[in-house]
């Protein structure tokens, strides 16, 4: 039987909205169990609550996120497993220094794409997302691309037509 | 969730290894999209000390043909299945399997060893156990199957017996039409079992200290095309109600062989041999694939709530077969 380390990762480093985080991995404060979700070391560890945990099922998309590129469902991935990835949340959309929002969002405020607001954050990375891959896509692509988001107080049309707007803007530009 | 032990995979000998030290313990990770599900519902008496994760074993997640046969890797995502240039050309049907699953972010996450090897999703085995108690049942090892007396508009209609709850992987059932092989490591080595021999009523063949390691599909022949169509409640994210994946040798437009699988009507892939006859030697015209639907449900027996299930397989039989 051949040799094997046997050992967990001591700590990880996360790159959350361009910042470098270093996190232990262990019970004490300040570090996290392995059993800790993405969502859960955003919110509770990094304080970053702008993502939401809906079902905690992977079922709703109100916690995606966007990680070294794709939008995935962070309550259904282990912070552990995500050691050395770039993360994007929905705090790191807007221009850090001047505030301004990025384009996706000023075009869900300017379309009243929400109502509670609670599914806006996995809408806004989900859309971002498609349109950084997709800068011109169809109104089916659209749908396609945000069907795993459920919104319930349903502003579904608003948000095609927000994120459609954005992508005639070049939503995509992160200026 | 409750707390436990993460080891990354560093090679499927090194991921034995740990199966072998810690014997029924452990629980393999891929995607994580089922199990996390598992894991913190609690739906299982037994909670795993220790998580394997399989995507940090190099090339295990690769899409190659190798002397006419397709391999995927079982920590291919589902994604990339579904994006795959040579999918797409070679086996449009597990190419439009893969795209049915769940959600974008679901197929960014969930990979093919997970989706064959994920658990039920019948409500009465994932009910959660911190709201009153997960619910013991036949499939659990204790206790009869809920489904029979109570809520079963999703559960099985063909095959069921101590256990109603229907395999809900999608990749399954179109790669069962197309004659797939699953590669199983374990201690003893290494072997290739078809897709419908992979699946029990339980649950799958696989032994406590196995892995999945890779899918092989043999190329088509020159006449042969394939399709999967797939019954839901909502265009995404649902699991299906009915899935049909079909796979036809012709010639002209005479059926010369054909494969017919059905998912989430039994609690295993349903291969639908009647219905495979029916359109044998026949011409691929509206009155056999209408006889070959009645075939394919001949062995049905619904449930309280469930015979509706009857007439959306026939429609999806019929769909498929004249979809060519």
């Amino acid at each position: 039987m051949i040799q094997t380390k046997n050992r967990q990762k001591k700590a990880i480093t996360l790159t959350v909205n361009g910042n470098l985080h270093k996190l232990n991995i262990g019970d004490q404060p300040h570090e996290i169990s392995p059993s800790y979700t993405l969502a859960q070391t955003l919110r509770e560890t990094l304080g970053l609550t702008g993502t939401k945990v809906g079902c905690d099922q992977g079922a709703c998309g109100s916690c995606t996120v966007i990680m070294d590129g794709k939008p995935v469902l962070s309550c259904m991935t282990l912070a552990i497993e995500c050691h050395g990835s770039k993360i994007t949340t929905i705090e790191g959309l807007a221009d850090s220094i001047t505030g301004k929002l990025h384009p996706v969002q000023d075009s869900f405020v300017k379309h009243s794409a929400f109502q509670c607001g609670f599914c806006t954050p996995g809408i806004i990375m989900a859309s971002k997302s498609l349109l950084d891959r997709d800068p011109s896509p169809d109104p089916h692509h659209v749908k396609e691309a945000l069907s795993g988001h459920y919104c319930r107080c349903i502003s579904h049309y608003q948000v095609v037509e927000a994120v459609m707007d954005a992508a005639d803007k070049g939503g995509q530009a992160d200026e | 969730m409750k707390t436990f032990k993460h080891f990354d995979a560093e090679s499927v000998d090194h991921v034995l290894a740990i199966l072998a030290r810690y014997h029924g313990k452990t629980a393999l990770m891929a995607g994580g999209t089922d199990l996390i599900g598992v894991l913190k519902s609690e739906i299982l008496p037994e909670y795993p000390k220790i998580i394997i994760n399989l995507k940090t074993i190099a090339g295990m997640n690769t899409i190659k043909m190798v002397d006419k046969e397709c391999r995927i890797g079982a920590t291919a995502r589902l994604a990339d299945i579904a994006a795959s240039g040579l999918i797409q050309k070679i086996f449009p049907a597990l190419a439009a399997a893969a795209e049915s699953v769940g959600s974008p972010e679901l197929r960014n996450m969930g990979t093919l060893g997970g989706n064959l090897c994920q658990d039920t999703r019948c409500w009465y085995y994932r009910y959660p156990d911190k709201m009153g108690g997960r619910i013991p049942c036949y499939r659990k090892g204790k206790g009869p199957c809920h489904a029979v007396k109570g809520e079963n508009r999703y559960h099985a209609i063909i095959g069921g017996k101590k256990c109603y709850a229907v395999c809900p992987s999608d990749m399954a059932i179109a790669l069962a039409a197309l004659d797939a092989r699953v590669k199983i490591i374990g201690p003893g080595g290494s072997r290739l079992v078809p897709i419908l021999d992979f699946y029990n009523v339980l649950c799958t063949i696989l032994n406590p200290d196995e892995m999945v390691t890779e899918v092989r599909i043999p190329e088509p022949g020159k006449n042969t095309v394939q399709a999967f169509y797939k019954n839901r409640p909502r265009e995404a994210v649902d699991f299906a109600v009915v899935s049909v994946a079909v796979r036809l040798e012709r010639t002209g437009d005479v059926c010369k062989d054909a494969c017919i699988i059905l998912g989430a009507v039994a609690p295993v892939p349903y291969r639908a041999v009647a219905a495979e006859e029916a359109v044998r030697g026949r011409r691929l015209h509206e009155i056999h694939a209408a006889d070959a639907a009645k075939a394919a449900v001949k062995d049905a027996r619904p449930l309280s709530q469930n015979a509706y299930k009857i007439e959306i397989a026939k429609t999806l039989v019929k769909r498929a077969l004249l979809s060519f």
